[in-house]
């Protein structure tokens, strides 16, 4: 079965991040799938519509968020498979182990004192940890400002 | 959403940036969240979850009221 550009696309973002721990720009994206860069920047754009990609505000051909990937350095990094992948926060930190059905260590911090907090998810669970997590904004809201959420 | 070792750092935290308190959820509750929501990710047939699944899924893990409906405007009466 032939799959339609959005998800080639798609596929080949997350094939990319899981491999190397690092976002692909929309031209390595067109060179991997055999598309022009053009096509790969309009699809982005539409997988944004999807809610399952944030383009790099001011720049289109680069991607912020491939949720639960960040493509930028972040708090909640998530150490797994011998490499270090960032996630966009505490949701997405515990994402990329359960995406990459993976056992992982994320050496976070409470937000207020910096102090570390190391969660761990270990055969398939989450290690029990003393934390608790807030979330600011509504589900209602969180896409109006999604990198900010 | 961020991250606490306790309830009583959540709340200097709101206090520092003027923050409302919102819902806490568990370390049980997120990662189940973490696996309904991206343990396909990486799949052809992977999306996310629309409005009406989310309301489910936030109630299958505890979290109910209008904070976390996708579809409420009346979410800040609530709070």
């Amino acid at each position: 079965m032939s799959l339609d550009l959005d998800t080639t696309v798609k596929l080949a973002i997350y094939t990319t991040i899981a491999e190397t721990a690092a976002a692909p720009t929309a031209v390595a994206v067109a060179q991997r799938i055999g598309a022009a860069p053009q096509q790969v920047e309009a699809a982005f754009t539409r997988l944004y519509e999807k809610r399952l990609l944030v383009p790099e505000p001011g720049d289109p051909s680069r991607i912020r968020m491939a949720p639960p990937f960040s493509g930028v350095p972040t708090a909640f990094p998530v150490e797994t498979r011998g490499k270090r992948y960032y996630a966009n926060c505490a949701w997405d930190a515990l994402g990329i182990p359960a995406a990459l059905h993976e056992d992982a260590v994320i050496p976070a911090a409470d937000a207020f004192t910096g102090e570390r907090i190391t969660l761990e998810v270990k055969a398939g669970r989450a290690v029990p940890q003393e934390c608790v997590i807030h979330f600011a904004v509504p589900a209602a809201r969180w896409w109006e400002d999604i990198i900010y959420t | 959403m961020l991250l606490f070792r306790s309830e009583e750092m959540v709340g200097r935290w709101c206090q520092a940036h003027q923050v409302p308190w919102r819902p806490l959820v568990t370390l049980d509750q997120l990662w189940q969240l973490a696996v309904i929501w991206y343990a396909n990710r990486l799949t052809a047939e992977s999306r996310r979850p629309a409005a009406d699944e989310m309301a489910s899924v936030f109630a299958a893990v505890g979290l109910e009221g209008p904070f976390w409906d996708p579809k409420a405007d009346t979410w800040r009466s609530a709070i």
